[in-house]
């Protein structure tokens, strides 16, 4: 459906997308996602025609776009501030678009309160934007940018500025709104969280180039790059040279295929996926992973180690814990809400070696 | 369309308005540097024989000081009546505000031949000394809505909370007032009064109801030679004013 | 700078107790209605006629042909020139809003003349086409400029066009790029998107645009004195004439003009919300 290649802009010596490339499929939802910065609105604008790309080409239905202006492109887009027209009423922002795409196939004020409706603002057509509220504004810039049923939808941060309840509440229902029309979507944010939920893919971005492209599932559990496992999800890290499979002085029995790094005078160990031996590496456990328990009821496993409870955030159904080890490493974990923990409490904490994310 | 060949089609009509808009005052200078007798383009050679003579002409030398006088003290009045308005219109809450705000604007709308005709009958009646005193007001009157607009403007997107905080920190309001208040507003007031010094400097038509004979102002001796024939003298004595107004322009601005 | 810090201390208590924001409104209305309104007012009192003949005598005179003349003449050149003005004026805003590369640069030109007084600038378009000037001098014609409306026109609009410039560029200014962006996305071309976007979202600037060239051109004494000549004479010229020897028809002439000038912005004020665009000033 849409294909970027070799895709660069550059402002000046500035580089803001250097040599992107990707590929979204028919009816996919994908996210391009990456701090701010990081290029991805330039590329969604570049895709959009609303820049010019210095080098490389948008293909949109097999097409060569990249010279054709905007209007001529058929895309919907919605805004990071909504960009309604004030001087026109939700319904008449609708139709302009019917009109101006040329929409056949149904009568305009028809197809417009169609969507208004979809968006639940069924009975506001003649309300001005600015007699809306905020998440009415997203919503009716989304049935904006969808009722000419253009081929590939463009969201640009549409969730910006509103609070977090609200987007929230907005991310399913502009995924609902996605599946019902079954268009093909390209989604702009900066919040790895929105983009976990919403996407089929990522395609995650830093410093104008991809890191790393795959779905929700595989960036959390996969990533390839150090800057993917710390942008994507949350983690603890320990660093340290990878030394062999052995059993080494502790007298702790390691399964096979495992290396280690040393922490302090600990060992980590972490399953070991290719012959990693006294490089330098990164290892990564995720929150979720690490099992916290009040000293004395050690189970054994292999990486146990001693820690302090140094913050404890309340999430209600249960709590996250930030713990620091006898070398200052800051570990981030989940408690149980049924475990009473109090600052500065002595506990132990717990995490398979298979659990650990080598990189 | 190409955007380099949108601009193209646009350089016709620019060069059209801005000479229209600059060419007007690049005339006089350069006819003020001529060496004949009559105001033209000088071709051969230039001189600023008419300079001198423009600062050995008595008459000229004391219709510049009229004109500074009257320019000073117009833009004090106006400036002092400009801020005080304009603090009352934004901090207070009065009934018909806007429409009281839209006659305090009146002054720019009326003809200043009607301001002046106006003011020289009323102040012939109540007795308002001719001359410096009925200039100065009628000035101050036509310029009064420059400062109280700008004043108006900056107070409208001052930062309330740094009052609070002088009042939390121990001041009453006027010391407020004083100390927080009004230095902040100082580059608008100041910006508000130049505009009103050069106004005043260049305003002929309700001036020439109210000048006396020992009052001329500088604008009230180029119409009465453009009137009676030219002489490039008066380009000079155009270009002394340009120069002044220029330079007070940037001064306003940099003060702002 | 060099902090002073003044204390109310000094102030005997009544000071600090009566200058309360209210007393401010006072002292502005107060100032403005001795020095302006009523002697405005004292014109419209003059302009009545309390001798011999009716009371409205001086306006039977005020209403001649010949003046009424000068009446239509006066509001068809103003209204002319704010159709000329606007027209340069909106393009010109247009182009350093969204071509220009160097807007500032082309903005501090607009706004330039307005520090040169307005006599002078005046001036300086008549010095082009005077005899010795250098349009006759290269052509061998003023392309009937001198003493003609024409003159009149090109004149104010030399004067009025950064009044016509400066609004509406802030007007197109304050349009979010995003909305034109939308525009485009939605299928709209350059052209339909400023007709249908960016047009109606400048309104307010043309509106302010068109109050103030056309209250200042059809009020302008210079423009006809300077370039037109006495066929060319609006009621600013006819006034000012009139005044010399009979202040009573002046006086009715002047009450004629406002009243008539009032009606038009009226009438203005129908089709364009003028209120709240002088409200945003």
């Amino acid at each position: 459906m849409l294909e970027v290649h070799g895709l660069t802009k550059a402002y000046g010596s500035l580089v803001a997308v250097d040599d992107l490339s990707f590929k979204i499929e028919q009816g996919e939802f994908a996210t391009l996602l990456g701090p701010s910065g990081c290029g991805k609105s330039t590329t969604l604008h570049t895709i959009a025609g609303l820049r010019a790309a210095t080098e490389g080409s948008v293909s949109l239905r097999g097409e060569d776009v990249t010279n054709v202006p905007t209007d001529e492109r058929n895309i919907g887009f919605v805004f990071q501030h909504s960009a309604l027209f004030p001087h026109m009423t939700a319904l008449e922002n609708i139709t302009y678009g019917l009109e101006m795409q040329g929409f056949e196939g149904r009568d305009h004020d028809e197809q417009a309160q169609r969507f208004l409706e979809m968006v639940q603002l069924g009975d506001h057509g003649d309300h001005k934007p600015t007699e809306l509220s905020g998440g009415q504004q997203r919503r009716l810039s989304l049935a904006r940018a969808l009722a000419y049923e253009p081929d590939i939808l463009l969201l640009d941060e549409p969730l910006t500025g509103l609070d977090r309840v609200l987007r929230e509440d907005m991310r399913n229902e502009i995924k609902q709104i996605q599946r019902e029309v079954d268009v093909t979507t390209l989604h702009v944010t900066h919040d790895q969280a929105e983009a976990l939920s919403m996407s089929d893919r990522v395609i995650v971005m830093n410093d104008g180039q991809k890191e790393q492209e795959g779905s929700p599932k595989e960036l959390y559990r996969a990533p390839d790059t150090e800057f993917v496992a710390e942008f994507v999800g949350k983690s603890t890290k320990f660093t340290g040279t990878a030394t062999a499979p052995s059993s080494s002085g502790d007298g702790q029995v390691l399964a096979t295929d495992t290396a280690a790094v040393s922490v302090g005078d600990r060992r980590i160990e972490f399953a070991d996926t290719d012959d990693s031996v006294d490089e330098q590496v990164s290892l990564y456990v995720r929150p979720e992973q690490i099992d916290i328990r009040k000293t004395g009821q050690q189970t054994g496993t292999a990486n146990a180690f001693e820690a302090t409870v140094a913050h404890i955030e309340y999430l209600g159904h249960r709590n996250e814990i930030e713990a620091t080890l006898e070398d200052g490493t800051t570990v981030t974990a989940y408690a149980d809400a049924t475990i009473d923990l109090e600052l500065g409490e002595a506990i132990t904490i717990e995490f398979d070696p298979s659990d650990v994310i080598v990189l | 369309m190409n955007e380099r060949l949108q601009k193209l089609a646009f350089s016709p009509l620019l060069v059209v308005v801005y000479a229209i808009l600059l060419l007007p005052v690049v005339i006089v200078v350069l006819t003020s540097l001529t060496v004949n007798q009559a105001p033209t383009i000088p071709s051969d050679g230039v001189s600023l024989e008419w300079y001198v003579s423009l600062f050995q002409n008595s008459q000229m030398i004391s219709a510049i000081t009229t004109s500074t006088i009257v320019g000073i003290c117009a833009a004090l009045l106006a400036g002092t009546m400009g801020t005080i308005t304009a603090f009352g219109f934004v901090r207070s809450e009065i009934p018909y505000k806007e429409s009281l705000a839209t006659v305090m604007l009146l002054p720019l709308m009326i003809s200043p031949v009607i301001v002046g005709l106006a003011l020289l009958r009323f102040g012939s009646q109540v007795g308002i000394p001719t001359g410096y005193v009925q200039i100065i007001l009628g000035h101050a009157v036509l310029t009064f809505p420059f400062v109280f607009l700008i004043v108006r403007a900056r107070l409208l997107t001052f930062d309330d909370r740094l009052e609070a905080a002088s009042r939390t920190l121990g001041a009453n309001s006027l010391e407020t007032v004083c100390n927080v208040t009004l230095p902040i507003l100082a580059p608008s007031i100041v910006a508000g009064m130049v505009i009103a010094f050069v106004f005043s400097f260049g305003e002929f038509t309700a001036t020439q109801f109210l000048v006396s004979p020992e009052t001329t102002t500088v604008p009230v001796i180029i119409y009465t030679q453009i009137q009676t024939g030219l002489s490039p003298e008066i380009s000079a004595l155009a270009t002394v004013l340009v120069a002044l107004a220029l330079v007070a322009g940037a001064l306003g601005d940099r003060i702002q | 700078m060099r902090t002073i810090t003044v204390s109310s201390a000094a102030l005997p208590r009544p000071v600090r107790r009566f200058v309360s924001p209210r007393v401010l409104i006072g002292i502005g209305l107060l100032w403005l209605s001795v020095f302006f309104v009523v002697p405005v007012v004292y014109l419209l009192f003059e302009s009545l006629n309390f001798g011999d003949g009716s009371l409205l005598a001086n306006y039977e005179q005020a209403l001649q042909a010949v003046y009424r003349q000068a009446l239509y003449r006066t509001f068809g050149y103003a209204l002319l020139t704010t159709v000329l003005t606007l027209l340069l004026g909106y393009l010109t805003a247009y182009y350093i809003a969204f071509k220009s590369s160097r807007p500032f640069l082309l903005l501090t030109l607009v706004l330039l003349p307005l520090w040169v007084a307005i006599i002078i600038r005046f001036f300086g378009v008549r010095l082009f086409f005077l005899s010795s000037g250098p349009v006759q001098q290269l052509f061998g014609t003023d392309f009937g400029i001198m003493n003609s409306r024409n003159g009149v026109i090109l004149g104010l609009m030399s004067a009025l066009l950064p009044f016509a410039v400066l609004p509406i560029y802030n007007s197109l200014q304050s349009i979010d790029d995003e909305l034109i962006h939308a525009s485009r996305t939605l299928g709209a071309g350059q052209f339909q998107t400023l007709r249908s976007v960016i047009f109606p979202l400048s309104l307010s600037g043309v509106i302010a645009a068109t109050l103030f060239v056309f209250i200042l051109a059809a009020g302008s004494f210079l423009a006809p004195a300077i370039m037109g000549g006495p066929s060319n004479f609006m009621m600013a010229n006819v006034i000012e004439e009139a005044q010399s020897y009979s202040v009573s028809l002046a006086a009715a002439m002047a009450v004629v003009f406002t009243g008539s000038l009032l009606i038009v912005i009226g009438a203005f004020n129908h089709v364009a919300n003028v209120s709240e665009v002088l409200g945003d000033l």
